[in-house]
């Protein structure tokens, strides 16, 4: 009967949770966050993101980005104080950067190590995100706080060439629109508070023209290629070695040449928005003349994805290397005919 | 025993708890008890529309501006119970995107239902918030979409589109709000209204939700709904002046100064001069640019409202009228020569006759007609307190004038007598102030304007007292100038409540008039009762103010015994009256 009566009160104390509660959590968090302000403005890149505060002497790990290149670096702190900012140390393969608040302590922080050590969030989750999205707030102004649940921990499809993203572990995807202008380094928090992630950059599927919204784990550690040799990096160990000036980053990788591998297929002129990818011709001794392509031909697959257009196939063939082979289905009268190619090297432009 | 009652446990655990049944049924409780009021507006002809929510039984409903721009002074309105409803447009707030609109009942004086109308400073970033309205148009049948969400920011600023449409210290939500969500009502979880649902930042992805979305705070509309149920197109303010953050190297804590003021504004005559710290506004502290604007943007010009500046380490609390936001409008082109004949325009459907009934057009009114009934119902309410309609005969006011620390007699007599070289009415206003004579003519031509803001110092005693017995003795008649209902403003007496303005300040109706090109502005509590006034006789000059206190019954009619003369900075003095003679004519 006694323990009946416990148990009654655990879920009264649970019944609890009033509408003050998140409101709580929302200040709690909002005083560990500031916002960042620095390159940028033009082009549809906005100078202007969001940071975490990882240590009480002003270390704040935000993400990679133009935004830092510049010696002008300033954040605004959640009491209103504006303070000059040094880009501390960044790892691309994280996209990740560290920056060191100047002339500042006691702030209250994220403590990044303990909130790495805890198990990874469930799909299903319940979680809070806070960004200075669109640069809402300025100054003590709080962050922008926004609600949803994590629909799934998984790698974005990254190698198809759809999404444009250097991080390439595991996240999070959330569903609320949480990745919108400047959001990029904010929190992911559970219901209670816990860190669970930094919010990520605004990443856009170009074949469906849909936006997805990810954050990257706080426990996130992903194997890379650094130079000729592999390693392991951490987020925990980049803001721990970071904090203490022993962060050594990764190589940044060699970017794959933007044209992608030679194929010899020339298409139609494109001259309208969607101009269907027909072959005008196959340059000869080209891996597309070797592969029995002809004039005429619609290419409709490249590796079973569907191609629209002209501008669509070049997209996707820019994301590809000599040596790869791609597996196309082009209509050819009535039928679809597979046609295998062996990407050359590209010949240097005359 | 106690193995099975954890199993319980987490059994309960499993299933649904209560808590989460009951947050539920709560929830949807409250949807169906705001749903009723919400409502579908659409433009004549059903080309386009948005959402509306109604306040109060007799069917007036708040919208965006945005949502009635470019309708007319009629639309449609459907509510959840699936009836079409003719409405009219009765007052507007373009700046700050509201417009109140009213709908007519199919029977006459059934109540409509409402929703009661939150505090939004209460509100907090973390908090539920219910939107509801007709997103996409997609319902044909009016019922309202629910979308459910958190409240991401408040007090929250959002620059306007040119001068129009300026969202300033509105509440931002993740509660998905679409285009035909204009308009719609934002509620607590408890389902008061907190805001009207207005825009979103949309960048890159189209027109629809992208998780950021606002609301105009629902306390923003309360200072406007004065104003807004009188039919007046409403303007915003500006202080007339521009302010900058600044800090220093070694203290980041940024300051609000001004930076820069137009002279003939109020707050520089107040004394604010450049490079002041802004430390207080309105009762909020002034943190940023934003901040400032936010307080700024949420009132009516012309309200008086206290600024808490700094000058060399001295806070100084001064009371600042704020000047209008909007360009005065254009004056009418000149006709040049006869125009084209054109035919009628025409119409893209019928507008309701009887809705049309209810719409009058004047400048700057979105619907005049509201206007007079507001001024009606105010002056019925005056009249309860004292009726004065005829007494135009010669008033004798007798008492002492109390000015800095000495009494002296005074007599007061407002005569307009027969002038018998002209056969026309001359009006005399005299006061014989311990033997020295102030006499006024105030409709005299080429007068002396040093005569008209007589006794000196006063900034204009006597005329004020003249406007204030032609309103009491003529009403509308003694004004050809002005006369309609000014709507709300804050008023601060001075009778027996010194201190802070804060603590004074009463919400009044206001009336405005002006005769002979003076104009006045008459305060009136709610229950009608006559609180002050103010008669200006020059732009850019203060009024003089007068603050009526001391009511006492003179023959039925309660008048003021002790009058509070205020001019500018300076307490003129107060008249503290012993007898009234108020003879008919």
């Amino acid at each position: 009967m006694k323990i009946r009566a416990t148990i009654a009160l655990v879920f009264l104390a649970a019944a609890a949770p009033a509408q003050d509660r998140y409101a709580t959590i929302a200040q709690a968090t909002n005083a560990r966050m500031v916002k960042v302000f620095g390159s940028g403005g033009f082009r549809g890149v906005v100078a202007y993101g969001t940071g975490i505060v990882v240590s009480p002497d002003g270390y704040v790990l935000t993400a990679a980005g133009s935004l830092l290149d510049t010696p002008e670096l300033r954040v605004h702190l959640p009491d209103g104080r504006r303070c000059s900012a040094k880009l501390v140390v960044i790892e691309p393969a994280l996209d990740a950067a560290l920056i060191k608040v100047e002339m500042v302590e006691d702030l209250p922080f994220f403590d990044v190590a303990a909130a790495a050590a805890r198990p990874l969030a469930l799909p299903g989750t319940w979680i809070l995100g806070f960004t200075n999205c669109f640069e809402i707030a300025t100054r003590d102004e709080a962050m922008s706080v926004q609600r949803g649940v994590i629909q799934a921990y998984t790698r974005l499809p990254l190698q198809r060439g759809i999404f444009e993203a250097p991080y390439t572990g595991e996240v999070y995807v959330l569903d609320a629109v949480t990745n919108n202008p400047g959001a990029a380094g904010g929190a992911l928090v559970s219901r209670s508070g816990t860190l669970l992630g930094l919010i990520g950059k605004e990443l856009r599927n170009a074949a469906a023209d849909t936006w997805v919204n990810y954050a990257v784990p706080v426990q996130a550690r992903i194997e890379v290629r650094d130079g000729e040799a592999k390693r392991i990096v951490s987020l925990a160990e980049f803001v721990s070695l970071g904090m203490r000036g022993q962060y050594k980053p990764t190589a940044k990788p060699e970017k794959s040449a933007g044209d992608g591998g030679y194929h010899g297929i020339v298409l139609v002129p494109n001259v309208v928005e969607r101009t269907p990818p027909y072959v005008e011709e196959t340059v000869p001794g080209s891996p597309a003349a070797a592969a029995g392509l002809r004039p005429d031909d619609l290419i409709v697959y490249v590796d079973g994805e569907p191609v629209i257009s002209v501008a669509a196939f070049r997209a996707i063939m820019s994301r590809t290397h000599a040596g790869q082979v791609i597996k196309l289905e082009v209509r050819r009268g009535d039928r679809l005919e597979p046609v295998e190619l062996k990407l050359g090297e590209r010949k240097p432009q005359k | 025993m106690r193995y099975a009652l954890i199993l319980a446990g987490l059994v309960a655990g499993a299933a649904p708890p209560d808590i989460v049944r009951e947050a539920e049924a709560r929830r949807i409780a409250v949807v169906g008890k705001i749903r009723p009021a919400v409502v579908a507006v659409f433009a004549n002809g059903g080309q386009g529309g948005g959402s509306g929510v109604l306040i109060d039984p007799a069917g007036f409903a708040l919208t965006n501006f945005h949502v009635v721009q470019g309708v007319g002074p009629t639309m449609k309105c459907g509510l959840a119970d699936g009836v079409l409803y003719d409405a009219v447009l009765v007052g507007l707030d373009r700046v700050g995107d509201v417009a109140l609109i009213k709908l007519l009942p199919k029977e006459k004086d059934k109540p409509f239902p409402f929703v009661p109308m939150g505090d939004s400073d209460k509100v907090q970033a973390g908090d539920w918030s219910i939107a509801m309205g007709n997103p996409f148009l997609v319902a044909t049948d009016f019922t309202p979409t629910v979308t459910f969400g958190m409240v991401s920011g408040v007090h929250r600023y959002q620059y306007p589109a040119g001068t129009l449409l300026e969202y300033t210290d509105c509440i931002q939500i993740d509660t998905s709000i679409n285009p035909g969500n204009s308009g719609g009502p934002l509620f607590n979880d408890a389902g008061e209204l907190i805001g009207i649902n207005g825009r979103g930042s949309f960048e890159k992805r189209g027109r629809v939700n992208s998780g950021v979305g606002y609301a105009i705070s629902i306390n923003q509309i309360k200072n406007f709904l004065g104003h807004l149920y009188a039919g007046i197109d409403t303007d915003h303010a500006t202080l007339g002046a521009t302010v900058k953050t600044t800090e220093s190297e070694d203290d980041p804590t940024p300051k609000i100064l001004v930076q820069a003021m137009i002279e003939d504004c109020d707050a520089f005559r107040r004394g604010l001069n450049p490079d002041d710290e802004l430390v207080e506004f309105a009762g909020r502290p002034v943190t940023s640019v934003n901040q400032y604007k936010n307080v700024l943007g949420i009132y009516p010009k012309g309200w008086r409202l206290p600024l808490t500046y700094r000058r060399d380490n001295v806070k100084k609390e001064i009371l600042v009228r704020l000047e209008g936001l909007l360009p005065k409008e254009e004056a009418q082109p000149k006709e040049r020569g006869p125009r084209p004949e054109r035919g009628p325009r025409p119409e893209p459907e019928k507008r309701s006759a009887e809705a049309m009934k209810l719409f009058k057009a004047k400048t700057g009114y979105a619907n005049y007609h509201f206007n007079e009934q507001a001024r009606d119902t105010l002056l019925t309410k005056a009249r309860s307190h004292g009726d004065f309609t005829g007494m135009t005969g010669e008033w004798v006011i007798e008492g002492e004038l109390e000015r800095k620390g000495q009494k002296q007699p005074i007599k007061i007599t407002i005569a307009e007598r027969p002038d018998a070289e002209n056969k026309t009415t001359k009006t005399v206003i005299s006061a014989d102030l311990a033997g020295v004579i102030f006499a006024m003519e105030p409709l005299k031509a080429a007068a002396d304007p040093r005569e008209l803001r007589d006794p000196p110092g006063s900034g204009g005693l006597l005329m004020a007292l003249y406007h204030w017995h032609r309103l009491q003795t003529q009403a509308a008649k003694g004004f050809e100038g002005e006369f309609t209902h000014g709507g709300t403003e804050p008023y601060y007496p001075t009778e027996g409540k010194p201190g802070r303005p804060a603590l004074r300040r009463i919400d009044a109706g206001v009336l405005r008039t002006e005769h002979a090109a003076v104009k006045g502005k008459w305060y009136y509590a709610a229950d009608g009762r006559l609180l002050g006034g103010e008669v200006s006789q020059a732009r850019g000059e203060d009024p003089c103010e007068i603050s009526f206190g001391s009511l006492k019954e003179t023959g039925g009619r309660k008048l003021p015994h002790r009058i509070d003369i205020q001019f500018g900075d300076q307490h003129y003095g107060t008249l503290l009256i012993r007898t009234y003679q108020l003879p008919k004519s």
